[in-house]
């Protein structure tokens, strides 16, 4: 289980921010597979498999040759390997052991002379390997013979003399064990290997090299695509560049060793790339050294597919590169016409598809430009695709990192190996990277005459990115006295531009020796570059880069921030800089946290399914991709997407309410079918790594939902940064209580149509509960006269009871109750016929005939408080308030149950028939309103006046909701444990909400009027006090009776372990999904009997008050209200009630 | 430009950084303003072009130090490597592109924060060659009023406003015809405090920047009887 250790301090070590953030393990220890791809220049998809010690025999061939090995061939000691589909040799010691970094494998990448990356060798694809036969030999070694199928392009030719096998011994070195594992690989992968030599076929018929050799007679065949350069002649002259000698040369190696993939490199292929590469050769050669040949050998096709697919579509990158199609290369012929254009179109689109990270970037217009002179359509599709990958990597991508990165590193090797001259450009002001980026971006192409930006691509392809640097130097060190005289930067570039334009003119001009003068500038450049800079190595370039590029990514992120920023909209400037830095760290931070987690539980989960798998040995080491860092905005923002569970996270950092309150259980069912199934994939990791990392695990409520939906301006299902921002900075920003109703009442006015309906009301009063439920923030005033006048509305705090004993949070619990209430009673009916029905009086008169049987549910679900109320109110003459607590969920319950099961299957609804259930006691008039044939809705003027007619309210929207957004400090709760922030819901607050009740109810007859003022006479409009009184303790008895007669227990126990609010959802919608089985028919009486049946449930779980402390929570909350309501009804002797009961008696009156 | 050989006026140098969104013409305005040419494909700007170019005003030379810079939005964070000490600077969108506005806003805001205080910023309109009012053939047309029938997507009123807002200088030009591209330079060089030239005489640098002032005014007001005598040369 190492592995497992090793993992979980990876891990700790990517989430912890402050430790290992940019450098990750693969920068600093690149894996064995990783170095290994890169000396062969393989796919991702190879691994070393195995390995050994031999010696490669090439026969004998031309006189060309180099060394010659008393006729027996050419020998070269070295290391073979095997990977899944490849075989390779290189005299150059490889060094991808577990503990090797690059530095060490620096032989190899090292010397500019000789090898390159491969050394001397073959990178051969075991499908191009016809025969391997094993010799006899003396010494009782194994001795292999290999035949490939070099020329496989060709159609066999009559005469078998024609047909030149290539043959080729390995002797390998090492005990007889070894080399038998290393044959059975072989073996394997021979035969696996087979199936793609059609492949192999497609892909080399593409090579200059194929029709190159082939026999005069045979040449009548069109060539193959070698660019565009065929058609519109290549730049430079041929006689100058002594094209047909090169050509020759080429022909005679090619046929001595093999050609395209199997090519064996010998110190002359080398010595041939360094004098510069034939113009119908290059693009082959470069497609070799890069190994894109080799990205193109695994998928041929997806050139052509990956346009085919894409056809039609539009892009932004897209767009960006129509811009630059006509202004790419634009002196070669070749772009001014339709058919190179064309070329360059495809090939670029194609990339911006397939690395749609990267898109386009200008630069690579030039780059693909300068490819396709030499090359087809597809192999510049795959060349580019390696240089983004292996050679220039993060040279294109969207922040450019590579580029800066680069830069960098190129200024600390001029510092180190021109001191004096570094001297002065620090002296004179002049910053290097202003020159020197474009050479490096446009790979000189844009800053040399052509011929010779080709002949360094040439030197690049093989030998990688340290070409780049050793050029650069070498043109400062040349002009060095030109540039120690120059002061600024107009001299500084003026005197390398006249350096660049006369490349091709004699070094040494003035020399007596004829050899000497015959020396370009240009080959001046080049033996300075590889001779006195040969100390400079791809090591000693990988150090330098892993040493600046924290700083780098650092500036680039500030950049990056400081931009965002500013460019965020008007918006943004309701909050403070302060807090949109605090906004943006925080969006980033939760999408780059998210990308590391991702990615470490989806490389535990490879590693579990290789383990599991007994395959080769060799091969388990992790394959590090690059994808680690993702995510990180330096390095181009991988995503600036926040998907609705980065949202969660994100908001659980900010604020208490957003965090969950029962993070152990995962409860993915909540969840929309695509959380479950990203969840899905890596559930079972859960237990060591929670898919939150280190922080609280966020809350899912539709509130958050609703937030969500609503800052997703565009309905993308994500959030940008600016979403984020606009969508804070209209809650926080202006600090306007207004404001902020309005966007809360926007928030749940679904339709966007100025009304928001029943099931809106209930809704926002849940939101309610779900932000207070971890008590309120802000500046709230729990001054007593604040109190009274609060409590007047809902006679819940009113009385002497509650100023002792209650806190803010439990007060806010009533308000919310009595926002309920006064929502329906302020209700506006929708339909026209409704308010005929509410003129009429007859209609009315019946009304109440309903409510008489509402009423006794309305006081239902607080049942588990009972005892609490029989304490409390026994003296209360409104009736025994045990009856209404036990009536529960009654029958005025059922038609709302019915509807929603009907219509709606959000869980939160289902709540919502409690609470509606407590506004059904409250008027005659309210109880129209709650008649689901009678729709109602509130418009925002009279939320406003809701919302404002409680202090506690008010005071929520002026200040303790958008105080709950803590955006600059830090939340307590982020690193305390969840479980252990209290939280206040009517559920938690037991004994509290209970005392609440019962003062409703029993305090309020004997309340004092003091106290009582607007508010109160506010609330007489409401409430026919006197006769509510009547029929609620009426009702009360009855339910009672009904109660004892029906007890039957145990009906909901399954529910009881749920504790949070949203679980109460839940169970309300299984409760009322019995409610619907029960009575069918909208009867009363059957409602009745049902209700029984859903009571009788509610009894047993009164009896055990713990375990199900949500449910009666919110059944509570309406108990409370409705209880407040009752008291008030109950009470002649307050003035508010007693008002209430004037007003509605007038206007039942008629 | 006229030769400044027989009168030895002060000479100095002012660095010009041009920004704006990639295609916009920013390359095409210094080369017709340094070269007075026009490419129609000219090749994009990597990392930035560097270029010089001297103007006469009646009282001094400065010599432009021009940086070109690359439009595209990636190239954004190489920018501030560019405008570092930039005494001027040239932010330009394209009339018949609403969004190059938008991005030449946010250079403008950049530069107001993060580049040298005091930094001359003009704003220019380019391609008015694609407008009805454009002077492709003589450049006496300037009537922003009518836009009926033409390219042009941003009203001159619009980037007039802005431009006045933010104080900027501000023109709308035609790299292509040449109208109006050297008055944006001479504007500049004219808008340039003395104070701030690298080879300024320390005597009548107040003197210097009121005079500055009335000059700026000048070209922000009665733009046309400049624009005649731009085209003219």
């Amino acid at each position: 289980m190492l592995n497992l250790s090793s993992f979980v301090q990876r891990a700790q070590q990517l989430l912890d921010p402050t430790q290992g953030l940019n450098l990750t393990d693969s920068d600093r220890n690149p894996s064995k597979a990783s170095l290994f791809q890169s000396q062969f220049r393989l796919p991702a998809s190879q691994h070393p498999l195995y390995e050994i010690t031999a010696e490669l025999t090439v026969p004998p061939a031309n006189a060309t040759q180099g060394d010659k090995d008393r006729g027996r061939g050419y020998q070269y000691a070295g290391k073979l390997h095997l990977s899944e589909a490849y075989m390779c040799f290189s005299t150059t010691p490889s060094s991808f052991l577990q503990s090797a970094s690059t530095s060490t494998s620096s032989t190899f990448t090292g010397q500019t002379h000789g090898g390159g990356p491969g050394g001397n060798g073959f990178t051969f694809p075991l499908c191009s390997i016809r025969r391997v036969e094993r010799l006899h030999s003396q010494n009782f070694q194994f001795a292999l013979a290999i035949t490939t199928w070099n020329g496989i392009g060709q159609d066999a030719p009559k005469d078998k003399k024609d047909l030149r096998e290539q043959r080729i011994t390995i002797q390998l070195a090492g005990p007889r064990a070894s080399c038998e594992r290393f044959c059975d690989g072989l073996k394997k992968g021979l035969r696996a290997g087979v199936g793609n030599v059609a492949k192999l076929k497609k892909v080399v018929a593409e090579c200059y090299s194929e029709y190159l050799l082939r026999p005069e007679d045979k040449k009548n065949a069109s060539p193959p695509d070698a660019g565009l350069g065929m058609l519109f002649r290549y730049p430079g002259d041929p006689k100058k560049l002594r094209d047909r000698a090169k050509m020759r040369l080429w022909a005679e190696y090619l046929r001595d060793n093999g050609r395209n993939v199997t090519l064996i490199r010998q110190p002359t292929f080398h010595k041939l790339i360094r004098v510069g590469l034939p113009n119908r050769l290059r693009g082959e050669i470069w497609e070799l050294t890069s190994g894109s040949i080799y990205l193109r050998l695994e998928h041929p096709t997806l050139y052509a597919e990956t346009l085919a697919k894409f056809e039609g579509q539009e892009s932004l990158a897209i767009d960006e590169i129509e811009k630059d199609l006509n202004r790419s290369l634009p002196e070669y012929p070749g772009f001014q016409s339709e058919d190179g254009i064309g070329r360059l179109r495809r090939v670029l689109t194609a990339y911006s598809w397939v690395n749609a990270d990267v898109g386009y970037c200008q630069a690579m217009n030039i780059v693909v430009a300068a490819l396709l002179i030499y090359m087809s359509e597809s192999q510049a599709f795959f060349l580019l695709s390696a240089m983004c990958d292996r050679l220039v990597p993060g040279y294109y991508s969207t922040t450019m990192y590579g580029t800066l990165l680069d830069q960098k590193v190129f200024e600390s090797l001029v510092e180190r190996t021109m001191p004096i001259l570094w001297e002065h450009l620090v002296k004179s002001d002049v910053q290097l990277s202003v020159v020197s980026l474009p050479w490096f971006l446009s790979l000189y192409i844009n800053s040399m005459p052509l011929v010779f930006a080709f002949r360094v691509l040439d030197v690049f392809f093989v030998e990688g990115p340290k070409v780049l640097f050793q050029v650069g130097l070498a043109i400062l060190r040349i002009n060095g006295e030109g540039l120690l005289d120059a002061t600024d930067d107009g001299a500084f570039i003026s005197v390398l531009k006249s350096y660049f334009a006369r490349l091709d003119e004699s070094a040494h001009p003035k020399s007596e020796n004829p050899k000497l003068r015959a020396v370009t500038r240009f080959q001046e450049l080049m033996v300075v570059a590889f001779k006195e800079f040969s100390g400079i190595t791809h090591s000693s370039i990988v150090e330098l880069r892993l040493k600046n590029k924290d700083a780098v990514l650092n500036n680039i992120e500030s950049f990056a921030k400081r931009t965002a920023i500013r460019n965020l909209g008007p918006d943004s400037k309701l909050l403070s800089t302060q807090e949109l830095g605090a906004l943006y760290d925080r969006f980033y931070t939760v999408l780059y946290e998210r990308q590391q987690r991702d990615h470490i539980l989806q490389q535990e989960q490879a590693k579990k399914a290789k383990s599991s798998r007994p395959k080769i040995p060799d091969a388990a080491n992790s394959h590090d991709d690059p994808g680690i860092e993702k995510g990180r905005v330096g390095l181009g923002p991988s995503t600036s997407l926040m998907d609705y569970d980065a949202f969660r996270e994100f908001l659980a950092g900010m604020a208490k309410w957003a965090v969950s309150d029962s993070p152990t259980t995962p409860r993915r069912d909540a969840f929309a079918e695509k959380d479950r199934s990203f969840y899905g994939s890596f559930r079972k990791a859960d237990t060591f790594l929670s898919p939150w990392g280190s922080g609280p695990e966020p809350a899912d409520h539709e509130f958050l939902q609703r937030l969500f939906k609503k800052w997703d301006v565009g309905s993308a299902s994500a959030l940008t940064l600016q979403n984020v921002v606009t969508g804070l900075a209209r809650i926080k920003g202006k600090r306007d209580i207004m404001g902020t109703i309005t966007y809360f009442f926007e928030l749940h006015d679904d339709d966007g149509d100025g009304c928001v309906d029943r099931e809106g009301i209930l809704r926002m009063s849940e939101a309610l509960l779900f932000l207070s439920r971890r008590g309120l923030e802000g500046t709230l005033s729990p001054s007593n006269s604040t109190l009274g006048l609060n409590g007047l509305g809902d006679g819940i705090n009113g009385s002497q009871n509650d100023i002792a004993g209650q806190t803010i949070n439990e007060r806010f619990l009533g308000s919310v109750s009595a926002f309920i209430r006064r929502c329906f009673e302020y209700a506006d009916p929708d339909h026209l016929k409704n308010q005929i029905a509410e003129g009429r009086e007859g209609d009315r008169r019946e009304e109440p005939g309903s409510d008489e049987l509402a009423n006794p549910d309305a006081f239902a679900i607080g049942d588990d408080e009972d005892d609490e109320d029989d304490l409390l109110t026994m003296d209360s003459p409104t009736g025994s308030p045990k009856a209404p607590s036990r009536t529960d969920a009654s029958p005025s319950q059922r038609p709302p149950s019915i509807r929603f099961n009907s219509q709606s299957t959000l869980s939160n609804n289902n709540d919502t028939s409690d609470r509606r259930r407590v506004s059904r006691a409250q008027s005659e008039k309210a109880n129209v309103a709650l008649d689901p044939s009678n729709p109602l809705h509130i418009t925002l003027p009279t939320f406003r006046m809701v919302v404002l007619a409680d202090e506690l309210l008010e005071q929520f929207f002026e200040s303790s909701f958008p105080a709950s957004f803590h955006i600059n400090d830090s939340l307590g709760t982020t690193s305390a444990p969840t479980p252990t922030t209290p939280l206040t819901t009517f559920s938690n607050l037991g004994l509290g909400a209970g005392r609440v009740v019962g003062a409703a109810l029993g305090g309020a007859p004997g309340a004092p009027a003091a106290g009582r003022g607007l508010r109160g006479v506010l609330d007489n409009i409401v409430t026919d006090g006197m006769r509510m009184a009547a029929e609620v303790r009426r009702r009360m008895e009855e339910a009672q009776r009904e109660l004892e007669k029906n007890a039957v227990p145990g009906q909901r126990n399954d529910e009881d372990e749920d504790e949070d609010e949203e679980d109460v959802g839940f169970e309300r919608g299984s409760a009322a999904g019995k409610t619907l089985t029960y009575g069918g028919d909208a009867e009363r009486r059957s409602v009745r009997s049902s209700d029984r049946d859903l009571l009788a449930g509610a009894d047993a779980e009164a009896s055990d008050t713990n375990a199900n402390a949500s449910v009666s929570g919110t059944g509570r909350a309406s108990a409370s209200s409705e209880s407040g309501a009752g008291g008030n009804g109950g009470s002649p002797a307050t003035p508010g009630g007693g008002g209430a009961g004037r007003i509605v008696g007038i206007e039942f009156d008629g | 430009m006229a030769d400044s050989a027989n009168a030895p006026k002060p000479s100095s140098s002012v660095k010009l950084v041009l920004l704006g969104e990639a295609a916009v013409g920013k390359s095409s305005l210094v080369l017709r303003f340094v070269n007075n040419d026009f490419q129609e494909n000219k090749e994009p700007t990597i990392g930035a072009a560097f270029l010089t170019q001297k103007c006469n005003l009646p009282t001094r030379t400065i010599k432009f130090e021009i940086w070109d810079t690359a439009g595209q939005e990636r190239f954004a964070s190489l920018a501030p490597m560019y405008y570092r000490n930039a005494q001027a600077a040239l932010v330009v969108y394209d009339l018949t592109k609403p969004t190059s506005l938008v991005k030449a806003k946010h250079w403008v805001a950049e530069l107001q924060r993060q580049a040298s205080p005091g930094i001359v910023i003009a704003l220019v309109g380019n391609k008015l060659d694609l407008t009805s009012d454009g002077s492709g053939s003589g450049g006496d047309a300037d009537s922003a009023g009518d836009d009926s029938g033409d390219a042009r997507k941003v009203t001159t009123e619009e980037a007039k406003a802005y431009a006045e807002e933010e104080g900027l200088l501000f023109f709308e030009t035609s790299a292509k015809t040449g109208y109006n591209v050297t008055e944006v330079f001479t504007a500049i060089a004219n808008a340039i405090p003395e104070t701030s030239l690298k080879s300024a005489r320390g005597a009548g640098a107040s003197h210097a920047a009121s005079r500055t002032e009335e000059q700026r005014v000048n070209l922000n007001g009665p733009r046309d009887p400049n624009a005649k005598e731009g085209c003219a040369c």
